[in-house]
């Protein structure tokens, strides 16, 4: 039986075009190299998802969407643009914005408590360290929900989707500059709500 | 107490070397605390995203068809044409629409000349009443519908070649000159083939001129005779023989003097027949005498008449044709030269270049339309994907 794929399970701390020989790279995707951005990527695209849209069902058609708009622009993938990765990661927000449009509503950020409260004693090697781990991703996940919209988006594009600033800017519309200033502010908010949780957990 | 540690915790850095240290620190390049405290952020952000399920897995592969396995792939040119985009394919088809209403209206354009150039234009068409006989005065009343000496026959004033062009119970002269340009030498084979084309058409060189110099201009020039109903594609023939530099064609209604002639006719008939039945009553030598010196006379004039008649029914049966054949150096002459060759790459260019010019007239203003709803659109989606993630 396979076991889910977690996008944290298959993380390389390297770009993936990187890792995966070039073969990202390519001018216009061959079948191959669609192929392996789908079993690289699905993942995290999935998880980039689901966490701006907080619906899972959403999330699934959402990804599919992606992947079958990034194989019908396969063609007019450009280097300068960006590597398969970043258009992938642009073509999703797209998509999640659309859906979030189309349905009339905002994101809501409400992933299951069940993973974020789960115990893993893999993730750590005593309990002790377990505790602490979940009680980290609490505080995290409290702390992104607190954040305003904008600005958590930018957070879950850099982390799930892995993109430079440059990528980053690309997928959001805006100028490189004002891609690292957003997401200095959003980091900056994401440390101070995290502080200030931590701060009210002691008091 | 659980502790979050952020670096740069006591003062944010400048944005830009912030920003390498942040992609510095995710990438693995740089160790540290910090960098690991980075690290550390981006796995608890990641780790809060629920699992990829295996069916979903499953199912995006069956839906995209990445699997090795399965060559569901679409047609390499569909596939291109998907690939297009919808604006891609909307300017190709907007491009070839206007190529093909360039093509069409350049096409008519030059359909257009030529017809000027060889063909005789509708209200220029035959005679309204020819006369085919004007030997016979019997021939000529049934050929022409001409009026009997009797009156027992009223002429028919439209024919079918009048029911093209012209109106009915009119009859009509027509007349055309045409200026052929060939080649010095091809001016005596031109001129060959006009007469041999006059005489196809039961018409008859009238007259005709060709002077050929062996080093100076040669020019011909002939006066056809054509039945008037066939002056059109004469003329079309004629125009095939050598390109046509020039053309002129004339209608003159001729209507008057053929009903005066006509009348001439009956009036000098009637005189007679009246002169035949007071002969036939006379009683002395000198009434008899004298009646036939009037019936001499009647004779005379009927004939005279007749032969007016005639003359107006030949003017219009038959169009006069005057034909010019200039020696030009400069026209195109049969068979392949370097020369012609030119020519014809020249005018192909033109051709081209006018489709073009055409096509053009009506893509860019097209284009621009095309620019400006697609760059609206474009703003206004990502002004409804933004507005979604403002905050309420």
């Amino acid at each position: 039986m396979s076991r889910p794929v977690h996008p944290s399970d298959e993380h390389s701390p390297q770009p993936l075009a990187a890792a995966s020989g070039g073969a990202l790279d390519a001018r216009a995707l061959d079948a191959r190299a669609f192929d392996a951005i789908f079993r690289e990527c699905a993942p995290d695209v999935h998880a980039y998802v689901i966490s701006l849209l907080g619906d899972r069902a959403a999330a699934e058609d959402v990804t599919a969407l992606a992947f079958e708009r990034l194989y019908r622009s396969r063609t007019r993938l450009d280097r300068r643009r960006g590597t398969p990765r970043a258009w992938l990661f642009s073509i999703a927000r797209n998509a999640a914005l659309d859906e979030l449009r189309r349905r009339g509503r905002r994101p809501h950020y409400q992933l299951d408590d069940e993973r974020s409260g789960q115990l893993d004693a893999s993730d750590a090697s005593d309990v002790g360290d377990a505790l602490e781990h979940m009680e980290r991703r609490a505080t995290v996940r409290a702390a992104l929900a607190a954040l305003p919209l904008r600005e958590r988006e930018v957070v879950l594009l850099k982390f799930h989707g892995q993109l430079s600033n440059a990528e980053l800017a690309r997928a959001l519309g805006i100028s490189e500059s004002n891609a690292g200033t957003r997401l200095h502010r959003a980091l900056t908010r994401l440390r101070e709500c995290c502080t200030d949780l931590d701060r009210q957990e002691v008091a | 107490m659980r502790v979050i540690a952020f670096p740069g915790g006591d003062g944010a850095p400048a944005e830009q070397s912030w920003a390498a240290e942040l992609d510095a620190a995710l990438s693995g390049r740089v160790e540290g605390p910090a960098a690991d405290s980075w690290r550390e952020l981006r796995e608890d952000v990641r780790s809060l995203a629920p699992p990829v399920s295996p069916e979903l897995m499953q199912r995006l592969e069956r839906e995209l068809a990445v699997s090795p396995a399965a060559p569901a792939r679409p047609p390499r040119r569909l596939a291109r044409l998907r690939a297009l985009g919808r604006p891609q394919l909307a300017g190709a088809v907007a491009v070839a629409a206007a190529l093909a209403v360039a093509v069409i209206v350049v096409g008519f354009g030059r359909s257009g000349a030529a017809n000027r150039a060889v063909s005789v234009p509708p209200v220029a068409a035959g005679p309204a009443r020819p006369a085919t006989n004007a030997g016979k005065a019997q021939a000529e009343s049934s050929a022409v519908a001409e009026p009997s000496v009797n009156g027992d026959l009223e002429p028919s004033r439209s024919s079918p070649s009048s029911a093209a062009g012209a109106p009915p119970g009119r009859v009509q002269q027509l007349a055309a000159s045409v200026s052929l340009s060939a080649a010095p030498a091809d001016v005596q084979a031109v001129s060959d083939g006009v007469a041999r084309l006059a005489v196809r058409d039961e018409g008859f060189v009238e007259d005709s001129h060709v002077e050929v110099q062996q080093h100076g201009s040669s020019e011909a020039t002939l006066t056809l005779r054509l039945p008037s109903a066939r002056l059109s594609a004469a003329l079309a023939a004629i125009g095939r023989l050598a390109p046509v530099s020039a053309e002129s064609q004339s209608l003159q209604d001729i209507t008057n003097a053929y009903d005066a002639a006509r009348q001439r006719l009956a009036d000098a008939t009637a005189e007679r027949q009246a002169l035949l039945r007071a002969l036939a009553r006379a009683t002395t030598e000198g009434q008899i005498d004298s009646l036939r010196e009037r019936l001499s006379q009647s004779r005379s004039a009927i004939a005279q008449a007749r032969s007016s008649l005639q003359a107006v029914s030949q003017r219009a049966s038959t169009a006069e044709v005057e034909v010019t054949v200039l020696g030009d150096s400069h026209a195109t002459s049969e068979g392949l030269t370097l020369h012609r060759g030119l020519h014809d790459a020249g005018r192909v260019l033109t051709v081209a270049l006018i489709v073009l010019l055409i096509a053009a007239a009506a893509l860019v203003p097209l284009a621009l339309l095309i620019a400006a709803a697609t760059f609206a659109h474009r703003a206004w989606r990502r002004y409804s994907r933004e507005r979604v993630l403002q905050s309420p």
